[in-house]
């Protein structure tokens, strides 16, 4: 299924990316589109090239060739300072652990963005915690990353990628090191969330029963989508 | 910059022991650079004859405060590698935090600005310190300071933490490339490369210039004299560090190949794996074990002249003083490139505590990862000591020959400097293996 057969617009679209890492080509003509609140799964082998669309797609690295379009922009031609502006204010990213700051506290882990962007602390804060509380994490804003648990982490580093209000959250097997039940309490509030407030994420998962968190779901094999799409 | 200095100020804050460390090991190294640096302005700001009360009268010619001058710059060297080696602490965590920064969607100019912001803070605690301590000490030797003395310090307190923080953010320009900067660090695995390449050739051929004009018996070659000294010192020194890398790849190469032990097999593969940790690490060590070597002998041949029948002035204490304090600034500089051997072993070992505590939690025992951290020091520095040993040597001898040919016999003394050398870098090896013990915990591999 695409969006010419279902008429939306996509949100961010990916078309014939090629990216290699070296003499690895991790993405050979892949293309994808994720439409605005839509849950999109990437699903695939290790080594398929999943992590390396979404850095593509979230404009942390930049593909070879191909084209990734925002909002009509296009999204590997922009300054890093756009890029920057865009990870601070319209995307989150989430990965399976590492994104955290140690020196930080929960809470100002989750104010990081607002205080990157000129916010008062105060401010900053008063929605950290806000955002906590919705992930179920609240009580545990003085604990540092090494003081949690990995579900404990997780939901913060899921609350941070939230506290802007942003239109697409980008997640990298957020659950990839995580027990079933943290598992299922990170997935049940990442798409409750999203759901909540219309923002759209691209999943990147092995995990079958993460996939079917997410509306719609793509297969990627040696760096490129396989033609069968899965609706969930 | 409000937003920034904040968050420069709650990651400090809440930094763990080693990034004190860094942080109070920073300021140590910024407040030596102002000392030396306080000292140079002093002395500069001295104009024609003036008599010192101390120094034997070394500080009271224009002519002999140059070379007073010029020995303050060259302290300079140890104590920048000093300062690299400390910027090097926590840094594998520290650029991992600023990607982390980068993905919450820091731009890079913000990233570059909080890490100079933290740099610049640490080196302005010593640079401050080191003022507070040399104002008085100067008032205490010279009643009424010319106003270009006070000028002069007022620069060098204040030029300190801002090249201090310039440096900073300059380290930083790989990691700010991307926000997986950690992921995708790519480390130097072919040396230094053509800058190095460049430095080479350009000190062989004034090396060569120089040594021609020499023989020639040209006046230009003899004026030139303390500069062939320089540039061979520096020469030597910078082949020395070459022969580090390049004895460490063979080395790795042959030995993981032959191996039949254990630590020698995880010595050989690091070595294979990095091969110019060593040359990094020691780098300093090398050109001070050249200057170290040369000097004793120049000093024992000088001695030997001084002290000889025929004296060359009523009192001696002119020469002897500033010979002595040469040694003294040179041994000053081999304590601080030493302390950097101690920090830069120390850090390698916390960059890789991870791997360590999975080699541990794997079976490894302890004593072989030890062995393996000690054979990695020892065996690609000894044929670099040696070269650095005998070309220091090769330095004293050419220039007792150089200048008198009734020195009597040259000095064999001075060649211990290398043996020393080299013990004094095991010796700061094996201080890191109680930090060894502490790294190969298993708890250890809850942290990335």
């Amino acid at each position: 299924m695409s969006n010419e057969e279902d008429g939306a617009v996509p949100l961010l679209a990916a078309r014939d990316l090629v990216k290699a890492h070296g003499r690895n080509e991790a993405l050979r003509g892949a293309t994808v589109e994720l439409r605005p609140g839509e849950i999109l799964a990437v699903t695939g082998a290790s080594g398929s090239g999943k992590s390396t669309l979404l850095h593509c797609l979230a404009g942390i690295v930049r593909p070879d060739s191909g084209a990734v379009t925002y909002g009509g922009e296009r999204l590997d031609r922009l300054p890093e300072r756009r890029l920057s502006e865009l990870r601070r204010t319209e995307f989150g990213v989430v990965f399976q652990f590492g994104q955290l700051i140690p020196e930080l506290t929960a809470l100002d882990n989750v104010a990081l963005p607002l205080l990157l962007g000129g916010a008062r602390r105060q401010e900053a804060q008063a929605s950290a915690g806000e955002w906590l509380e919705r992930f179920g994490v609240r009580g545990q804003e003085e604990l540092r990353p090494g003081e949690m648990s990995g579900g404990q982490a997780q939901r913060v580093a899921l609350a941070r990628a939230l506290v802007t209000g942003p239109k697409v959250v980008f997640a990298d097997e957020p659950t990839g090191a995580l027990d079933s039940l943290a598992s299922e309490q990170v997935m049940s509030a990442l798409t409750h969330t999203a759901r909540e407030s219309g923002t759209a994420v691209l999943l990147i998962t092995h995990d079958a029963q993460v996939a079917a968190y997410a509306d719609r779901e793509v297969r990627l094999a040696d760096g490129a989508v396989l033609p069968l799409e899965v609706g969930v | 910059m409000s937003a920034d200095l904040r968050l420069a100020w709650l990651l400090t804050r809440g930094s763990d022991r080693r990034e004190w460390w860094r942080v109070a090991l920073t300021a140590v190294g910024a407040a030596l650079a102002t000392g030396i640096g306080l000292a140079f302005a002093t002395v500069a700001s001295i104009r024609g004859r003036y008599s010192v009360s101390v120094g034997s009268g070394l500080l009271d010619d224009a002519s002999d405060r140059q070379g007073v001058m010029i020995t303050l710059l060259m302290l300079l060297v140890p104590v920048l590698g000093f300062l690299g080696q400390c910027a090097r602490v926590g840094a594998v965590h520290r650029d991992r935090r600023l990607a982390a920064l980068r993905l919450a969607g820091a731009t890079p100019a913000q990233v570059r600005r909080i890490a100079a912001l933290e740099a610049g803070l640490a080196c302005l605690t010593g640079s401050t310190l080191a003022t507070a301590v040399s104002v008085p000490l100067l008032l205490s030797l010279w009643q009424h300071p010319e106003p270009l003395a006070w000028v002069g310090m007022a620069l060098v307190a204040v030029a300190v933490p801002v090249l201090g923080a310039a440096v900073s953010a300059l380290a930083l320009r790989r990691v700010v490339a991307s926000p997986l900067g950690w992921v995708r660090r790519v480390r130097p695995t072919r040396g230094p490369g053509r800058v190095f390449g460049a430095l080479t050739v350009l000190l062989v051929v004034l090396a060569a210039y120089v040594g021609l004009n020499m023989y020639r018996g040209n006046r230009l070659g003899v004026a030139l004299g303390p500069l062939t000294v320089f540039a061979t010192s520096l020469l030597l020194g910078v082949a020395a560090v070459w022969l580090a890398g390049w004895s460490s790849r063979r080395l790795g190469t042959a030995l993981a190949a032959r191996a039949q032990r254990p630590a020698l097999l995880i010595a050989a593969e690091r070595l294979r794996d990095d091969p110019w940790a060593t040359a990094r690490t020691h780098a300093a060590v090398l050109l001070v074990t050249v200057v170290g070597t040369a000097f004793a002998g120049i000093r024992a041949v000088m001695l030997h002249i001084v002290n000889g029948t025929t004296p060359l002035s009523e009192t001696n204490a002119y020469y002897t003083t500033g010979l002595d304090l040469t040694a003294a600034a040179i041994l000053l500089a081999l304590a601080l490139t030493l302390s950097a051997l101690a920090v830069g072993t120390a850090e390698s070992l916390a960059s890789r505590r991870r791997g360590l505590a999975a080699q541990a939690a794997a079976g490894v025992p302890q004593s072989v990862l030890g062995r393996a951290l000690l054979l990695e020091t020892a065996l690609p520095l000894a044929p670099a000591v040696l070269l650095a040993g005998a070309g220091g040597t090769a330095i004293y001898v050419g220039w007792a020959e150089l200048i008198d040919d009734a020195v009597g016999p040259v000095p064999l003394l001075p060649v211990l400097v290398p043996v020393a050398v080299y013990a004094a870098c095991l010796l700061a090896a094996a201080m890191s293996l109680p930090l060894l013990r502490r790294s190969v915990r298993p708890a250890e591999l809850r942290y990335a």
